[in-house]
């Protein structure tokens, strides 16, 4: 048989016949008694040693007692000062027994009460008088602590002992003392022979090579003690609450779509019916581009969005009394939302001509020129999506979003009517914050006016909406300035730091 | 968005509900749009709402919607109009850069001070909105009183006349002021002409109005002090000028409602463009203003039907319509159309969408049931997208920590700091997209690559522990001319291992994993670079082609970033790992 090396001291130390305590197996093998207990109950469990507890009552002495057994009780102190100043043939002041005593604060009240109790003397109006019978050296309080100091049981009764314990003078407890005897099978081990296992710190190729890894212990760790954080790489928060909404739309039947950064007031503005003299597209809002005009936009098309604007859409249709020119429209400039991308779409110019029923997304940066704040950056993320369909209604348009928004714990969403040059109708999207119970802005959305599907070519209902992706992330990470979590001032701790979403 | 002041003393007055609170009222605005946003100074509630119902600038027009949504006022409602007296003559002198005047007398006016302060509000509130910062349209109302016509003829109506002046060539007394002032004097010299002097100053002649006594009005500037408006004023002049006269005669309408809804009389005047003026070609060179004449448009009940999603009976959309201000007549036959009629106030409806969008607002669209649209397509992520987090997922697995940086920057960042020179072959020293009128030091371009990005979060970090292993999956852009938009646009990869071991070999094992990830061959023939340690920089080449760089960024570029570690980096172009 073989044990590891402490479990076989353990056992060559206990004894059939007598009990052996664990610190006495200790003492012997040199082992610590927490070691000791351990192996002992290893041992049990092995049917090898049977562990017996006995409970019994402790007494310690507490720092005060400890203080009293070094000097005096103060009470006899007192005494034996009034002795000397004759306190047992006339009775003295109490103050200079006091004095005399060299008792401080506490002390005093101490001294006095426990003097008169123990009928050391008597005090009466203030002066002390001493019993010159009383014997303060047969105090059996002050034996009771003397010989708990020297580690020995007082010869006491309970009384005194409960005095010291009111007194605070010592700590009454319980302890468990645990006996071992070894069992039958235990005594058989020995005589056939046990071997010591060896201890190993790390498990090694050759251990695991050679087998002997069954005959080894691993030494034990302290495996609450903590470790250094193992630091991997991770994406970036904001990419992953994009790559949600990604997934949640892609669940719902939308396709991704891309387009240029840089493009034509043409298709980030004109396509959208935006007058221009709009005072979004004046030059404080957008950010032109010092590059030359953009050539590449088909005549026609070009010639029909002119008309929606100059002259309206429709039979009925009015235009708008605002200036056009071809040459703002071919401006290019950083978009200002990607809008421009869905105006590419449903035009046919990024890929075929679309036929409804189609969904559509996209996640992307956008340009504005805001001032720079907790909650409003020059470089956002917008979410985008479209729906075409034949005779699409205000319902779906606020069933669409209904769904969208479920799938981030926003529910009972409110759709206040608004207005966009773009959409008719157009509503505002209000919802409740899942935490904070706020009613908070998340998106805008609508019906695309006909001035703005028809020069596409599009005769058919698209409804659409947007918001901004950094607004769902604040709302889902918790983070409060957004220019912690987006552009070069980023602090690389708050991403490591940042709670994974899913 | 346009923000109204109301003091609902007026609102109370106007819409005859003395006993409504400012609760109520707050709650009643909010179904109509207008967001109640917190007080003035002087007490006053403030409220914002999108800008298309621009009717509702002032007190009146808010008080007219409320009458309509309580149900105290249905259909369309055009006040009288006597017929004309005034005359407003345009000389062929009026600068052509604003041809357009309109105008109209209102009589019988009683301004206290609350009707006083909302018309001054309306006016300013309409050069901020339509009037587009007064530069489109702009309104000058005037004491009648105080005008002294000169008719042209003898025996003719009194007139006034919009014409041009030399910016030195007459004086005036301004608002504001004691002194005779002329034009270019007030632009110089007076708060309120320094404050519009750009929209005039580059004019040869100033826009001007002129009666018997001279001059008195310097639009879009400052009218006169000898013609300001009082309490004590009982009939007022209204002009204004513009570039568009829909414009100038829309806003010139509201004006005419406000003061309607205060009791006045409206009594139109003539508009006369002299042979050689410009005058507006859709109305000719003799208008009669205000134009309070309504609009038509037809709307189909289908339309409302399936745009809405609700099943009407024709009496309820009229009675929508109604509830709406307007009025509708319809003929039922098998397709039900209704002829709507839209009053002269509303700057708003261009389209019969705009009508069905005011019976959704009648019936309430909190009374629409959601329902999710019955449509079937297939949804997917497009290819790039999906490229960008394949190499994202393998970078992150290297250890690199993905990061987000701003696409705008400097030329100092991008170029300077990292010792290379725009316009050169260096990688990322490609033409400049630069931003025509950059507002900050700080954004002044689109960068040209993303290791200086990368760089600037590294000095922004020193104080965090290190290794800092940073990578970027980007978009970069520069300027060039074969493209469409002339700016092209690439996807970057980049990137940096800032450790105290980081090193040559550091870089190429990690950019030669994410090489390996996506089949495709890696060299790195030796070249140099300015931002890298010469003998230390190789061309980042894959499947032949040379697509990037790699190598020990130059202590030069480390200490110009304050970074005390050495780092190594590499930066290529997304596409190329696309098969």
């Amino acid at each position: 048989m073989r044990l590891p090396e402490r479990q076989l001291a353990v056992l060559e130390a206990a004894s059939a016949t007598d009990e052996r305590t664990i610190d006495e197996i200790a003492s012997e093998t040199g082992l610590k008694p927490e070691t000791v207990t351990g192996a002992a109950f290893d041992l049990r469990d092995e049917g090898l040693l049977s562990v017996v507890e006995t409970a019994a009552e402790t007494l310690n002495l507490t720092d005060e007692g400890r203080r009293y057994v070094d000097g005096e009780l103060p009470e006899t102190r007192l005494y034996r000062a009034g002795l000397a100043l004759g306190a047992d043939e006339s009775a003295v002041s109490m103050g200079r027994v006091i004095g005399e005593a060299d008792l401080d604060g506490p002390e005093v009240d101490i001294a006095l009460s426990n003097f008169a109790r123990k009928g050391f003397g008597s005090i009466d109006s203030g002066e002390l008088t001493a019993d010159p019978a009383a014997d303060p050296d047969a105090d059996p309080e002050a034996a009771a602590l003397a010989a708990l100091a020297d580690g020995a049981a007082p010869d006491a009764d309970d009384a005194v002992l409960d005095q010291l314990d009111s007194r605070g003078l010592v700590d009454r407890g319980e302890s468990v003392t645990r006996s071992v005897t070894l069992t039958d099978d235990g005594v058989d081990a020995l005589m056939t022979g046990v071997e010591a296992t060896e201890t190993v710190s790390e498990l090694t190729p050759e251990l695991l090579a050679s087998g002997e890894w069954r005959d080894v212990e691993f030494s034990a760790y302290n495996v609450e003690a903590d470790a250094p954080t193992t630091r991997g790489g991770r994406n970036h928060v904001l990419r992953r609450t994009a790559d949600r909404v990604k997934d949640v739309l892609v669940g719902m039947g939308f396709q991704e779509m891309e387009g240029p950064h840089a493009d034509s007031d043409f298709w980030i503005n004109d396509c959208l019916f935006m007058p221009q003299d709009h005072p979004a597209r004046t030059h404080w809002d957008r950010f032109a581009l010092d590059v030359p005009p953009m050539e590449g936009i088909p005549d026609e098309l070009m010639a029909r969005v002119e008309a929606a604007h100059r002259d309206g859409w429709g039979i009925d249709g009015d235009g708008y009394h605002s200036p056009w020119s071809q040459e703002f429209a071919r401006e290019v400039a950083l978009r200002g939302h990607t809008t421009s991308l869905s105006m590419r779409y449903l035009s046919g110019i990024a890929g075929a001509e679309l036929e409804p029923p189609q969904r559509y997304f996209s996640v992307e940066k956008v340009y504005r020129n805001d001032t720079l704040d907790p909650t409003h950056l020059l470089e956002f993320f917008q979410i985008e999506g479209w729906v075409m369909a034949e005779d699409l209604s205000v319902r779906d348009l606020m069933g669409t979003f209904e769904e969208f928004y479920r799938q981030f714990g926003i529910t009972d969403i409110r759709f206040k009517p608004h207005y966009n040059p773009y959409t008719e109708p157009s509503f505002e999207l209000f919802g409740e914050h899942p935490e904070t119970g706020e009613e908070i802005e998340i998106g805008n959305s609508g019906v695309f006016r006909e001035e703005v599907t028809g020069p596409l070519g599009v005769d058919c209902d698209v409804m659409a909406w947007g918001l901004a992706l950094e607004r769902l992330a604040m709302l889902t990470t918790g983070a409060e300035d957004i220019r912690d979590l987006h552009g070069t001032l980023a602090d690389i701790e708050f991403l490591r730091d940042a709670e994974v979403s899913y | 968005m346009p923000v109204v002041d109301i003091d609902t003393d007026e609102l109370r007055g106007l819409t005859g509900r003395t006993d409504t609170t400012d609760e109520e009222f707050k709650k009643d605005l909010f179904g109509l749009g207008l967001e109640f946003e917190g007080e003035t100074d002087d007490g006053l509630l403030q409220f914002e709402f999108a800008p298309d119902r621009l009717d509702r600038l002032s007190v009146e027009g808010v008080a007219r919607s409320l009458r309509y949504h309580y149900g105290d006022d249905r259909g369309v409602y055009v006040p009288e109009t006597n017929d004309p007296e005034w005359t407003i003559e345009v000389d062929e002198s009026v600068p052509d850069e604003r041809p357009y005047v309109t105008g109209a007398v209102v009589r019988g006016v009683d301004l206290d001070e609350g009707a006083l302060d909302s018309l001054i509000q309306l006016q300013e509130k309409l050069h901020a909105t339509m009037g587009r910062g007064r530069a489109k349209g702009a309104v000058g109302i005037h004491d009648l009183a105080m005008v002294k016509g000169a008719p042209l003829q003898e025996g003719a109506e009194p007139s006034i006349t919009y014409r041009g002046v030399a910016p030195d060539g007459d004086t005036f007394v301004p608002l504001d002021a004691n002194d005779e002032l002329t034009p270019s004097e007030v632009l110089a010299e007076h708060d309120t002409g320094q404050t519009y002097a750009d929209l005039v100053e580059e004019l040869d002649r100033y826009p001007a109005i002129y009666d018997e006594l001279g001059l008195f009005s310097f639009p879009p500037v400052i009218n006169g002090k000898r013609t300001e408006v009082t309490t004590g004023s009982r009939e007022l002049f209204v002009e204004l000028t513009g570039t568009d006269q829909w414009t100038i005669d829309r806003m010139c309408n509201i004006i005419c409602y406000a003061l309607s809804a205060r009791g006045a009389t409206i009594e139109a005047v003539e508009v006369n463009y002299a042979d050689g003026a410009t005058h507006p070609s859709e109305y000719g060179a003799e208008l009669v203003r205000p134009n309070l004449d309504t609009d038509e448009k037809a709307v189909g009940h289908d339309r409302i039907e399936t745009l809405l999603g609700v099943d009407f009976e024709p009496e309820e959309v009229v009675d929508c319509f109604e509830r709406a201000g307007l009025d509708a007549s319809y003929t039922l036959d098998e397709d039900v159309t209704y002829e709507v009629e839209i009053p002269p106030y509303r700057v708003d409806v261009l389209h019969p969408l705009d009508l069905v969008d005011d019976v959704g607002r009648a019936y309430g669209f909190d009374n629409l049931e959601p329902r999710y649209p019955d449509v079937g397509t297939v949804g997917g992520r497009h290819e790039r997208s999906r490229l960008e987090d394949a190499v994202r997922t393998s970078l992150v697995g290297l250890g690199f920590e993905d990061l987000l940086n701003f696409h705008m920057t400097s030329g100092t960042e991008n170029y300077d700091r990292m010792h290379v020179e725009p316009g050169s072959d260096a990688f990322g020293g490609g033409d400049p997209v630069a931003i025509t009128e950059p507002y900050s030091e700080e954004y002044t371009q689109l960068r040209t690559w993303a290791l200086p990005s990368l760089l600037m979060l590294l000095e922004r970090n020193t104080h965090n522990a290190y290794p800092q292993d940073v990578a970027e999956v980007g978009f970069a852009a520069e300027r060039d001319e074969t493209t469409d938009t002339n700016v092209a646009e690439r996807r970057h990869v980049a990137g940096a291992v800032a450790r105290r071991d980081a090193s040559y070999e550091a870089a190429k094992g990690r950019l030669q994993s994410v090489c390996d990830d996506f089949g495709a061959e890696l060299e790195t023939p030796r070249t140099e670079h300015p931002s890298f340690i010469d003998g230390r920089t190789a061309a980042v080449v894959i499947d032949g082609e040379e697509v990037g760089v790699i190598g020990e960024v130059h202590p030069a570029v480390l200490v110009e970033h304050d970074l005390e570690v050495p780092v190594a980096a590499f930066e290529f172009h997304l596409d190329a790992l696309q098969k």
